[in-house]
Parts: structure tokens; C-alpha cells; sequence
């Protein structure tokens, strides 16, 4: 008994002893963890503004890497390539809205939730018919290499990620707060027909977050892709982005990224100092567990609004 | 939203230099499948009057506002706004147009503080702004600042200053009422639609609210239609009260002559089976 007690108490003394390995560790999760955020905050969007969980945000990743880098392929400019991503993205937005919410409003959410996992195989055959179903290798042009600073080695390309991401992050959530447009899209998520007395419309708002979400997946979808290749796996991390919203709730933009943070930092301590124990790969469950924990104690999320229902 | 006075005598003033009724409804029916929620209803309301409208339950009332609201839509008929045809319009677009209503049962946003659900009723003053904010934060700043100000004159007004942060959602129910009309009043209507402003609350509310109603009409001159039970209040407050049943008007004049109404009383009180 003493020995288990001492095995799981024994990673704390490792991590006192070499606190700028720690620093590494902790860095390269909250690079993750900021990823996983961007993910997440791809589905708070949507989630916010039509009530849908959209089953299909983590294609929409792997739709735009895809886009991205066919489009480089074939020769066009990065700059060039990225401005007709977004295009397509915007364009994808608008199609989504036309084609599958407009005939749909007024459904029930489990019906919504329905039509994004269809659209989900959608955009993953007609993204693998368009570009081909091959890992293609995404180059921004940062080198995966890293730097010291002080005793720290830092990667460049998680760097990078870590700070786009937060600045992502930082602003979506000051347009949601700030500014007008960002107060109908909270309008719209919490009472629609009062939004629609009010003169908001429904449809450019559905598309407007659309969009954002599409561009967001972008970014996700550049980092990812960088990281480990343009693949259909990048889709998977759509899976990530669920303990995430869990944790920080559904409705919650700074809960997204607090949620994302916290799973990647876990996980990777978890990892790397907890991890030998068992013979490793806790990283892939750890967070499932995380959010498992939260489901039972505190089911709204650390941020999401309380759920309370007149009986 | 220059004309003030009430209009006092009853039957359409006919061609001459007065302005037309501000708000036409013309032989509106409305079903949902085999059900006439509404039978070739006409009502005109004048600007600047408050009119009621009363029935017994599952009279078509809500059904009315909707049907003005652009939530649902006429059957037969046509609904005419300042002397325009609006039957077909959708509930952003009978917005923008200067009509504004509040909910039977409160529909404020929850989550969001008091202060910025009112800012929410500004929305369509916004227009043209409402993408580009984003972008150009100073003007965006500017404007912002205008509207905040026009909000805060409205608090004030309602005397809800103390709650301008609280979460709309916590509110007490008589409160929430209270914010919903002070959203309703940020968009600056013409018209005002308030279903049922006073349910659930109790007399010292009622009060409140009846004062608050008749203030927003004298002060703004805003023409209001709205829904109400207790007949206390509907007499109080209205220059005119329209009565539906099973779907139809069956009276529509000032509160004394609804109130000696043959028909009103048979549809209250039910009518003796001889």
C-alpha cells in the first residue's frame, strides 16, 4: 500500500527537482491545451448563437487544412490560397445556412444535431473527392525546431500556434462582449423569437457564425496541419474539443479557452510524470476522465450558465 | 410620433387632413389547420391611443399580436401600418417598421445583464453599423456611447437604475416584466404590442406598471395595444377596448360602451339557454 502511496506521490518530488523540465512540460500544454481551445471555441459559436452542436466542426478543421494546402499545391501564392480558403469557408457558411438550417428552423435541436452529422460525411467525402484522400504536408513556413530561453527549450511552431491562437481567442471574446453585433449573436442564443422582435435577423446571424466558426477552423486547421500533417485523423480532434467543453461549458467563450488550457496542461503533466506508471498513452484518456469528473460535480461547466428548471 | 392627443370619439374620421389609423387590420383570419384562430377580424388603432384587448381565454388575442407581429401570418386579409400594406412581413422586418412587443410570458435574455438586453432594443438603430463595428472601433465607440446614453434615460424612466448588471434571468418576476418593456421602449416604436404586461403580478406591481404604461404614452406619445385581464387595469388605462371571442371581434368602442355590451357580457358571463 505504502509503495503505491509512494509511486504516486514520487512525480511531485521529480517535478521540485528540475523545474525548467516542468516549464517545458507546462508550455508545451498549454500550446496544446490553446489548440484544443480553438477547436472548442469553433463549437461555443455555433452552439450560442442556433443552440446546435455542430457534430461537424472537426471536418470543417480538416475541410479548410485540406482546401488550404490543395490550393498551395496547385500553385497558388500562400497569401493568395489563404484569402480563397476563407472564401470558401464564408461560402461554405452561407450554403450551410441556405441549405440545411433554413429548411429546418424551428426543428427539434436533436433533429439540428442530426442534420451536422450528415453534413459532417458531407464534407469529408466531397473534401477527400475534391483534394485526394493522401497526409499532405502543410509548410508555413515556420520551422519546427526550437530555441532556449534561460534553461527552457521552446518549440518555434507550438510558439506560434500558442500565441495566434491566444490572439484568436482575445478577440472573439471581446466582439461577443463588446460590441453590437456580438450582443445580438448572445441575443439570438438565448431567446429567439424575442431576437426576432427586436428586428434581429436570424439568417445573416446563423451565417455570420457560421463563418467565424469557419475561419476559426482554419486556424485550427493550420496548426494541426502543420504539426502532424493535412490527414483525415486532423478531423479527430474534433473529440478533443468535447472534454473541453465540458469542463468550460457549452455557452462559454472564456470557458472554452479556461477548459482548453486546463485539459492540455493536465494531460501532459499526467503524461509525462504520471504516465511511466501505467506504461504510458494517459494523454489519449486523461481528459475524458477530467470531463467524466466535472459531469458529476459540476455539469454546467466551470463557466457555462446554470441549467435551473421549475419542477 | 408627433401626435399626442387622444383621440376621444369612436368611428373612422374618413378623408381630410388628419392623418389615416396608424395600424389597419382588415378582415384578418388566421387558421392552423382545421382551426379558425381568427375570423375575419378588423381592428384599426389611432396613433397615440391605448387600446385593449380583451376575451376569455383562447379568444385569439395572442393570436392577434402575432399576426401584427409577423409571427404568424393572415389567412385572408390585410394588415396596413402608417397607410402602407404590411400583411406578408417577417418579425425583423415588422421591426424594423417601428413596431415592438413584449411577451406573455417574459422572453428576456437570461443570461445577459439588465443593461444589455435594453442595449439589445437599440439593435436596429444600429443598422449599417452592426458588421462594421467590429472593425472601426472608434465611431462604433462613439455610437455606442449614444445609445448607452439613450438606454440609461430609459432606466431611468422605469426606475431599474438599481439593476442595470443584475442578470435579467434573477430577477423577480414583476422586474423581469418591467425590463421587457424597457427593451421593448429602447427601440423607440411607433406602436407598442404588450401581451399581457401585468400577469402574475400583484396589486402594488399592477400599479407600477399601469403608471409606467400611461407615462410611456404621454410622455413618448407611443400608440400601445395591449392584452390584459384584470378589468380594473383594461377600464383604467384604455381610451378604447376591443373584445374577441372564439375567434371574432364582438365589440370594439371605449371602456363604458364595451361595458354595457350585450355581447361582452354573454361571452363573460355565458348566456342563459332558455
Amino acid at each position: 500500500m505504502s509503495e503505491v502511496v509512494h509511486g504516486l506521490l514520487a512525480p511531485f518530488a521529480d517535478i521540485g527537482s528540475n523545474p525548467s523540465f516542468f516549464a517545458e512540460v507546462l508550455i508545451g500544454g498549454v500550446a496544446a491545451g490553446l489548440m484544443y481551445s480553438l477547436v472548442a471555441l469553433g463549437f461555443v459559436l455555433i452552439f450560442k448563437a442556433s443552440g446546435v452542436f455542430n457534430f461537424a466542426q472537426g471536418v470543417m478543421v480538416l475541410f479548410a487544412a485540406l482546401t488550404l494546402v490543395g490550393l498551395i499545391e496547385r500553385g497558388a501564392p500562400v497569401v493568395v490560397a489563404l484569402l480563397l480558403t476563407v472564401a470558401v469557408m464564408v461560402l461554405l457558411a452561407v450554403a450551410i445556412e441556405r441549405v440545411v438550417l433554413r429548411p429546418l428552423v424551428n426543428q427539434e435541436y436533436i433533429i439540428l444535431f442530426m442534420a451536422t452529422i450528415g453534413l459532417n460525411f458531407f464534407l469529408e467525402g466531397f473534401g477527400e473527392m475534391l483534394w485526394g484522400a493522401n497526409v499532405k504536408r502543410l509548410d508555413v513556413g515556420i520551422p519546427d525546431t526550437s530555441f532556449k530561453i534561460g534553461s527552457v527549450l521552446v518549440n518555434r511552431l507550438e510558439l506560434t500556434a500558442a500565441i495566434t491562437a491566444a490572439v484568436i481567442v482575445t478577440v472573439l471574446a471581446l466582439f461577443f462582449q463588446k460590441t453590437a453585433i456580438g450582443r445580438a449573436l448572445r441575443a439570438v442564443a438565448d431567446d429567439h423569437e424575442a431576437a426576432l422582435s427586436l428586428g434581429i435577423p436570424l439568417r445573416t446571424i446563423w451565417t455570420v457564425v457560421w463563418s467565424v466558426s469557419g475561419v476559426v477552423a482554419i486556424v485550427a486547421g493550420i496548426m494541426w496541419g502543420a504539426k502532424s500533417g493535412v490527414q483525415f485523423s486532423l478531423s479527430l480532434i474534433a473529440l478533443k474539443a468535447l472534454p473541453v467543453l465540458i469542463l468550460g461549458g457549452f455557452t462559454s467563450v472564456p470557458g472554452a479557452i479556461a477548459g482548453g488550457l486546463i485539459i492540455g496542461v493536465c494531460e501532459k503533466i499526467a503524461e509525462v510524470y504520471w504516465g511511466p506508471l501505467v506504461g504510458g498513452a494517459i494523454e489519449n484518456w486523461f481528459a475524458y476522465v477530467l470531463a467524466l469528473a466535472f459531469l458529476l460535480f459540476r455539469p454546467q461547466g466551470l463557466f457555462g450558465e446554470r441549467i435551473i428548471e421549475r419542477v | 410620433m408627433s401626435v399626442v392627443a387622444r383621440p376621444v370619439t369612436a368611428g373612422p374620421t374618413g378623408s381630410g387632413a388628419a392623418p389615416g389609423p396608424l395600424l389597419e387590420v382588415d378582415s384578418v383570419s388566421v387558421r392552423f389547420g382545421a382551426l379558425m384562430a381568427l375570423h375575419q377580424v378588423s381592428l384599426e388603432i389611432r396613433r397615440g391611443e391605448i387600446v385593449a384587448i380583451i376575451g376569455p381565454n383562447g379568444a385569439g388575442k395572442t393570436t392577434l399580436l402575432n399576426v401584427i407581429s409577423g409571427f404568424y401570418h393572415a389567412y385572408e386579409g390585410r394588415i396596413r401600418f402608417a397607410g402602407a400594406d404590411r400583411t406578408r412581413l417577417k418579425p425583423p422586418d415588422v421591426a424594423a417598421l417601428g413596431i415592438a412587443r413584449t411577451f406573455q410570458n417574459v422572453a428576456l435574455f437570461k443570461g445577459m445583464s439588465v443593461l444589455d438586453n435594453i442595449m439589445t432594443g437599440r439593435l436596429l438603430k444600429m443598422r449599417g453599423n452592426i458588421v462594421t463595428d467590429a472593425l472601426w472601433w472608434g465611431p462604433a465607440r462613439t455610437q455606442e456611447l449614444a445609445h448607452r446614453a439613450a438606454v440609461e434615460r430609459i432606466i431611468d424612466f422605469l426606475e431599474i437604475q438599481a439593476v442595470r448588471k443584475t442578470p435579467a434571468g434573477t430577477l423577480p418576476y414583476g422586474l423581469q416584466k418591467r425590463v421587457e418593456l424597457a427593451r421593448a421602449l429602447a427601440a423607440e416604436p411607433q406602436l407598442l404590442l404588450l401581451d399581457e404586461p401585468m400577469a402574475g403580478m400583484n396589486v402594488e406591481e399592477k400599479e407600477d406598471m399601469c403608471r409606467f404604461i400611461l407615462d410611456v404614452n404621454g410622455e413618448f406619445g407611443t400608440t400601445m395595444a395591449l392584452i390584459e385581464h384584470d378589468m380594473g387595469v383594461v377600464m383604467d388605462i384604455s381610451d378604447r377596448v376591443a373584445v374577441l371571442d372564439y375567434g371574432r371581434k364582438i365589440a370594439d368602442g371605449t371602456p363604458e360602451q364595451v361595458r354595457k355590451d350585450q355581447a361582452v357580457l354573454d361571452a363573460y358571463l355565458g348566456v342563459a339557454h332558455e
